[in-house]
């Protein structure tokens, strides 16, 4: 078992050209942490993974690994592994060959060697495989030697740079599971970049989510989640229902007093204390659908614009008799649909729910997220 | 316009020419359109050379009237003009083999790094080397040959025309193709294969020597290739820099030679150029095979993981 390095990203900043790719970063990965930086392309998270492993140099700033400035150090001084996401296997070396690379480089000694290379192997279950070919070797096998390979040097830090991308979603939801339980079994730190926030968020203790060179939020899984801090963050994971809304400040509760249009809305999350032009945000899981005529406070009249049929659960579109469309969600229980198309509703967000956004202008891309 | 050609034209019937056409283009398979085409252009581009070849096995004295067939009589057959006879011809075949040879061996190498040291440099001063790269390609033979003889007259006129002069003429035009043919196997290659091999540990040297040269294999040796059938065919730059009888190719001799009263030996000189480049050739594909014989796959016929990064279609 071998103890995790602990990484700290001080200002980071690339430039290409007069273009920033990232624009003074701040990250801090404690020992044994799976830490994913999570954003859409170009957001800078592959850059700054790979200014990590010493492949790029950093234009500013600094990375310490264990407390050391590792800057100015050449990748293959660092004590830090990758797995790419093309795996990078030497097409001219078996699996026994590719593995045992790193040892071979320094000069391990020939038992040791074979044990250490069997080892690895056992890890990640390919014992057997070591005449095989890269070429011979399906994507998931090929990962899996792309694994052994980095993590038989027990690095302190594992890197990998969307290491499932080019699966099918099957293998994908296989390695995921087993590429977590390596990581608590190993113990070592993995930073891991993937634009796929269902990756993100089921392996990660914690997430950087980033755009356009910077970072937006860190925190837990759930936090992320449920705690979005930015307009980005909530639009990226998950169904955002973004409201554009009028904040008028906190009131004597600590809630926020929101204005959407017509109706005064109460929200008891997220920077209560602004006023201005802002946007509100509630997971599609936490808006409750309440029968035509019903009172309260959060409640807006409605209709339903369509009515899908998930499987496991019902989502209801529901036009706001103010022009903003609602995703909600319902889990199957076995229970005919709880609303029809056209009906006309009373949408209440629980105050509890009810999320109060600061706008960082930067935006999510625009495609589907149904 | 008759009832049956309107009847004819209603059911779609084709005109002589359309289903011509439409024979030729066969979208379902082979063009064979353009079958046709390459057919006849190789027809075209060697049957010279195959007569020049048959000429070589020529009973008698004439290169123009086949007088019989005689395997051996220009080969070694003849006490006097055969190329196993006559020293003059032997010595051009010599020398031949030589610049060829040295050649290959001093620019390849010299090629490679030049081209890793190209693809690695970035700056504006690296596209202007990578244009100056392709000079000698573009540069006519006679402008080489003339300028490469002034330079050994007045610059380096420590060196005398010679073998050497030759050599050092040959590896200068021969390295640009090398350095074409490497840079682009290096550029689809791209650089994972040097990460990777850095991120594990090795030294740029050990990257270089474990990593970067086995996956080059294929445009190595077709640098090989290349390089001896450029400098084995070579007669401009040979003959600017020759110091006389003592360092004709075989090129050389053959033009002397057809102004003089040719003999078949000559075709067989040149028949014997022609096998030697074909041999070159088979050696290096089947070196190609053997050392790749653990890259493919079972099942797909042929095709390494190297050679799918686009190295043996030259």
């Amino acid at each position: 078992m071998v103890r995790g390095g602990e990484v700290q990203v001080v200002d980071l900043v690339k430039r290409f050209g007069p273009v920033a790719a990232v624009h003074g970063i701040n990250l801090h990965m404690p020992g044994g942490e799976f830490f994913s930086m999570l954003g859409p392309s170009g957001c800078g998270k592959t850059t700054t993974l790979r200014m990590i492993a010493g492949f790029e140099q950093p234009s500013e700033g600094k990375i310490l690994l264990d407390g050391e400035d590792m800057t100015g150090t050449p990748p293959h001084r660092r004590h830090v592994n990758t797995v790419f996401q093309n795996y990078a296997l030497f097409p001219h070396l078996n699996v026994f060959d590719n593995v045992a690379f790193g040892l071979r480089r320094q000069r391990v000694e020939r038992s040791e060697l074979q044990r250490r290379v069997g080892e690895a192997l056992a890890l990640v279950q390919l014992t057997g495989f070591e005449k095989r070919k890269p070429v011979q070797l399906s994507g998931g096998q090929q990962q899996r030697v792309a694994l052994a390979r980095a993590l038989v040097l027990k690095p302190a830090v594992l890197l990998l740079d969307e290491p499932l991308g080019a699966l099918d979603a099957k293998l994908r939801k296989q390695l995921q599971i087993e590429l977590k339980a390596l990581q608590q079994q190993v113990g070592i730190t993995f930073i891991y970049v993937t634009h796929d926030q269902e990756e993100a968020l089921t392996m990660s203790d914690r997430i950087a989510v980033m755009s356009n060179g910077r970072v937006e939020q860190v925190a837990a899984p759930r936090q992320v989640y449920e705690e979005p801090a930015t307009v980005f963050v909530a639009d990226f994971l998950g169904v955002s229902n973004l409201m554009q809304v009028t904040a008028r400040g906190a009131d004597a509760q600590g809630h926020c007093r929101i204005r959407l249009e017509d109706f005064e809305l109460q929200a008891a999350r997220g920077d209560t204390a602004v006023s201005g032009d802002t946007k509100a945000t509630i997971r599609p899981e936490r808006v409750r659908l309440e029968p035509h005529g019903s009172t309260g406070e959060n409640r807006v009249p409605g209709t339903i614009e369509r009515a899908v049929y998930l499987g496991n659960a019902f989502q209801l579109i529901v036009r706001l008799c103010t022009g903003q469309s609602i995703q909600t969600l319902f889990q199957n229980t076995g229970d005919e649909m709880p609303y029809a198309q056209g009906a006309a509703v009373h949408v209440h967000f629980p105050a509890d729910a009810l999320r109060v956004l600061r706008d960082t202008g930067a935006r999510a891309p625009t495609t589907d997220k149904s | 316009m008759t009832a049956t050609s309107a009847s004819l034209a209603l059911a779609g019937n084709r005109s002589v020419l359309r289903r011509v056409r439409d024979w030729l283009g066969n979208p379902w398979g082979r063009p064979r359109f353009l079958v046709l085409v390459t057919w006849a252009y190789i027809v075209w581009s060697i049957v010279p050379v195959l007569i020049a070849i048959q000429f070589s096995f020529n009973a008698g004295r004439s290169l123009t009237a086949w007088q019989g067939l005689s395997l051996t009589r220009w080969y070694w057959g003849d006490p006097v003009d055969s190329v196993w006879a006559d020293p003059t011809l032997q010595a051009a075949l010599l020398q031949s083999l030589k610049l060829a040879g040295l050649d290959m061996l001093i620019a390849t190498p010299l090629g490679v790094l030049l081209a890793l040291g190209l693809a690695r440099w970035r700056g504006y001063l690296a596209e202007a080397s990578n244009l100056l790269m392709l000079f000698p390609l573009v540069t006519p033979e006679i402008v080489m040959g003339v300028s490469l003889s002034l330079v050994f007259l007045y610059l380096f006129d420590f060196i005398e025309p010679s073998t050497t002069a030759q050599v050092l003429g040959h590896v200068t035009f021969s390295l640009s193709y090398v350095v074409v043919i490497v840079r682009g196997r290096l550029f689809s290659i791209g650089r994972q294969y040097e990460e990777a091999a850095a991120d594990l540990g090795a030294t740029p040297w050990e990257t270089l020597w474990l990593v970067l040269l086995p996956l080059l294999l294929p445009a190595i040796l077709s640098s090989l290739m290349i390089v001896f059938a450029i400098s084995i065919d070579d007669f401009v730059i040979s003959q600017w820099l020759s110091c006389g009888a003592d360092c004709d190719t075989i090129p050389i001799r053959i033009y002397s030679a057809t102004r003089a009263a040719p003999l078949p030996s000559i075709n067989a000189l040149a028949a014997i150029m022609v096998y030697f480049t074909i041999g070159a050739l088979l050696i290096a594909y089947f070196l190609f095979r053997f050392l790749t014989r653990g890259e493919r796959a079972a099942g797909k016929a042929g095709r390494s993981v190297v050679a799918d990064m686009g190295g043996f279609d030259m």
